[in-house]
């Protein structure tokens, strides 16, 4: 009985070792979470991929998320989608009129909105322009862009951890979430759609950070 | 009767061969619910079927180390309770080697329970099955009434499916074990009473 209890005991060790490294620390039991967690961790710097839409002809991402010195919140959107994207859109519009509303004081004027088309074949500039009138966006604060490249598409994709799968009905299922990109242009924290309001304030920090850091 | 008695774990053999190939793995992995239910129980089987070679020489040293097969069913309850972690799913569709390691784990738990679930009796089994049970009908439950899609590979209808066909499972299986257990222990009951009850033994 002595063998089997060590042996039993050695198993139970090994299975906490596995469900320790599995869940992060018990921090984590989705692959989500532990791309969260991954990007809070370890900032990801975005493949330089081509991308245009309305009044932007053919840019390097790394010149629209860093280029400016100014923070961006991003989603990856599709414009015939009926679910998800409309409540992200919903947010970045609700984001978009609390900083209209602010001065320069609280950094507002330098969280800027990127929507991310990854359905380019449907989604083209024009298309882009006409769904960003529908959100009577600000064209100075929330730009809409496709990548011009698929290959260049899966890449940036994969990078940054979204993931995409046709439904079958012409729709796409996306793990749909607010990705915050420092001034530098790196992915620093994801956020969930319902967390706005985070979002938002950790956008702020990190802008007002960089203004201080600029002034002084 | 050599031949008769490698006949389980030679048809293992050609099942695990069958379950390795790309087809097999990519079609049991398309949807969460396969995964689960499909493939999962599958090669728990197959793990079984080869766990069932007569390699006598072993009994002692298997006995010695998984005395009334708690050592196999602890192993068995690490195995499952891991796989159950959503994250699993995910990570074996992007990960070879996760993927190895889940089907290699659960070969592994399946010999575990052939080798382990009748020297436990009725009792371990039950504490055993409690766990399990309890856990794949509290993980169904979840994945049922979750909002969001805790994988991302995976349509949220899918999740939905899979769990309510997990905590079917888990009460069917519930059932099913009470019933058997009920006999054993009524069986087992009569066997002692017997002598007792009768008059004659008394005096």
């Amino acid at each position: 009985m002595l063998r089997t209890t060590i042996l039993a005991a050695f198993f139970c060790a090994c299975g906490l070792v596995v469900f320790n490294a599995l869940t992060h620390g018990m921090q984590v039991f989705t692959d989500e979470g532990a791309r969260r967690l991954a990007v809070a961790l370890d900032p990801v710097v975005p493949p330089d991929v081509e991308v245009d839409g309305p009044a932007i002809a053919r840019a390097r991402l790394g010149e629209l998320l860093g280029g400016s010195g100014q923070v961006t919140i991003v989603d990856f959107i599709y414009t015939h989608c009926t679910s998800a994207c409309l409540t992200m859109s919903r947010s970045l519009q609700l984001i978009q009129l609390r900083l209209d509303a602010e001065t320069d004081a609280t950094g507002g004027d330098r969280v800027r909105l990127l929507s991310i088309s990854f359905d380019g074949a449907r989604d083209t500039p024009d298309v882009l322009a006409r769904h960003a009138a529908s959100w009577s966006t600000n064209p100075l604060r929330w730009h809409f862009v496709r990548v011009i490249d698929p290959a260049e598409q899966e890449l940036l994709l994969r990078r940054l951890g979204v993931v995409v799968i046709p439904d079958g009905n012409g729709e796409y299922e996306h793990n749909a979430a607010l990705l915050v990109f420092d001034a530098d242009g790196r992915l620093v924290r994801i956020f969930d759609v319902e967390e706005r309001q985070l979002a938002l304030d950790y956008a702020r920090h990190l802008a007002s950070e960089r203004a201080r850091e600029e002034g002084s | 009767m050599k031949a008769r008695a490698w006949f389980e774990p030679g048809a293992g053999l050609i099942l695990l061969v069958l379950l390795a190939l790309p087809w097999a793995r990519h079609g049991m992995e398309a949807t969460m619910w396969r995964q689960m239910l499909i493939q999962f129980p599958s090669w728990l089987i197959v793990g079984g079927l080869l766990a069932g070679a007569p390699l006598e020489r072993w009994r002692p040293t298997l006995r010695a180390w998984n005395a009334h097969g708690v050592a196999g069913l602890t192993a068995a309850s690490v195995v499952l309770g891991i796989l159950m972690v959503p994250r699993v799913l995910d990570l074996a569709l992007y990960r070879p080697e996760v993927e190895v390691a889940k089907l290699a784990s659960l070969l592994w738990a399946g010999a575990a329970l052939r080798v382990s679930f009748r020297p436990a009796g009725v009792i371990l089994q039950s504490f055993f099955l409690g766990g399990i049970l309890a856990m794949m009908a509290t993980v169904g439950l979840l994945y049922q009434e979750l909002p969001q899609r805790l994988c991302n590979a995976y349509l949220l209808d899918d999740q939905v499916r899979l769990g309510e066909s997990l905590t079917g499972f888990a009460g069917l299986i519930a059932v099913a074990w009470m019933i058997h257990a009920g006999r054993v222990l009524s069986r087992e009951g009569r066997e002692r009473d017997a002598p007792i009850v009768a008059p004659e033994a008394r005096r």
